[in-house]
């Protein structure tokens, strides 16, 4: 991100930008740069509160009209984790004991789906241009007979990912992002069926396919569950 | 919360050391008018683009244009990292993209105007794939008299 910021202001455009990671920053040093504490994903620090963004989006913008940086200004407000890590259980049962196939727990993930999408009027499924059905026959393909290329694969498997963890959030005790997150790792055949494909797509000959198991498949925080199996 | 790379989870932390970044000898800082007189464009590196355009690849530097008027609804990602929550984005796209707050924000006179087009790149790019992408894009936002770029990461 910094790295944008140097090109376009040496090609005459002024930039300001929010960091999510001083570390990187400092080395960078990008013209101007608030610095956040937020997750990394939340840039802006809290979904559905205009009023924080607001003040986010402000105190960046204000830094456009100090040259002297490369700076980085430390944003003082920060998000408050939500305190529900435990006691949260899935309120409907999808343990894998319980459906008997990646294709039945998708079907089952159906009406809470169409749930979230009523209840926030979008959907951020759809990069594969799969139905989910169909991206689910793909993953179990992959592990069965196959491996396809990677770049289908991957496109098939966020949007699985995003149709999951939406439904989830439609939950008549939907818990927050983190158990939510935990329950799809926990609890799901999909996330098992992820972790089943990494070792066949880190050991393919096709870099692509390697690229896709060793990074961009398993989140870095959930890659201890490959070491457990 | 977050403060620094010591107070991540170890995973995290070590994936985000790991990665080089580009050092630079000096850095341009360009003077300006008022903010109440710029024109904003909102570049992302969340790896955002409408449904149905090209999704980004790995080692991807270009990237995708979003006009202001497109719906939340008409906007996925295709960011190729796994190491950033979603779900905030699954909830709210301002929370990534603050397009509503930037219209707000030309509504109210803090901003001169806002830009007719915004534009996405995957923020795992080689520095080198994204540069001439880059600049390529500052004459588009010239020919657009964008003066003002808030660059957003992920």
């Amino acid at each position: 991100m910094g790295a944008l910021g140097h090109f376009l202001e040496r090609e005459g455009i002024p930039t300001t930008g929010i960091s999510l990671v001083r570390e990187h920053t400092e080395i960078v040093r990008p013209p101007r740069a608030l610095w956040v504490t937020f997750e990394l994903g939340r840039p802006l620090g809290r979904p559905d509160d205009p009023a924080f963004q607001d003040r986010v989006v402000r105190a960046a913008l204000g830094l456009l009209e100090r040259t002297d940086g490369p700076l980085i200004e430390d944003y003082p407000d920060e998000v408050d984790e939500p305190a529900d890590f435990s006691g949260w259980a899935c309120p409907i049962n999808l343990a894998p004991a319980q459906t008997d196939s990646l294709a039945a727990e998708i079907e089952r993930l159906a009406v809470w789906y169409d749930r979230a999408v009523a209840m926030r009027g979008r959907t951020t499924v759809g990069v594969s241009g799969l139905d989910m059905p169909e991206a689910g026959a793909l993953v179990s393909r992959a592990l069965s007979e196959s491996l396809p290329p990677a770049q289908t694969l991957k496109e098939a498997i966020d949007d699985l990912r995003a149709y999951y963890l939406e439904a989830a959030s439609a939950f008549p005790d939907p818990g927050s992002p983190a158990t939510r997150k935990r329950w799809f790792w926990d609890e799901t055949r999909l996330a098992e069926a992820l972790l089943a494909l990494q070792p066949s797509l880190a050991a393919s000959e096709d870099p692509q396919h390697r690229i896709l198991g060793n990074l961009t498949l398993i989140p870095a925080t959930e890659r201890h569950r490959l070491r457990r199996r | 919360m977050v403060k620094r790379l010591d107070d991540m989870p170890e995973g995290e932390a070590a994936h985000l050391r790991r990665i080089e970044c580009p050092t630079y000898g000096d850095t341009p800082l360009l003077p300006g008018v008022a903010l109440a007189q710029r024109r904003v464009a909102l570049i992302s590196t969340a790896g955002l683009h409408r449904r149905g355009d090209r999704p980004f690849r790995p080692g991807d530097g270009s990237y995708r244009v979003i006009p202001g008027d497109t719906a939340a609804g008409d906007l996925v990602m295709s960011h190729i990292s796994v190491n950033f929550d979603r779900t905030g984005f699954q909830q709210d796209l301002n929370v990534v993209f603050p397009i509503d707050r930037l219209h707000e924000l030309e509504a109210d006179g803090t901003i001169g105007s806002l830009a007719s087009l915004h534009y996405s790149f995957i923020g795992a790019f080689p520095p080198a794939a994204a540069e001439p992408h880059a600049q390529h894009l500052a004459g588009l936002l010239k020919a657009d008299k964008v003066d003002a770029a808030l660059l957003v990461p992920f």
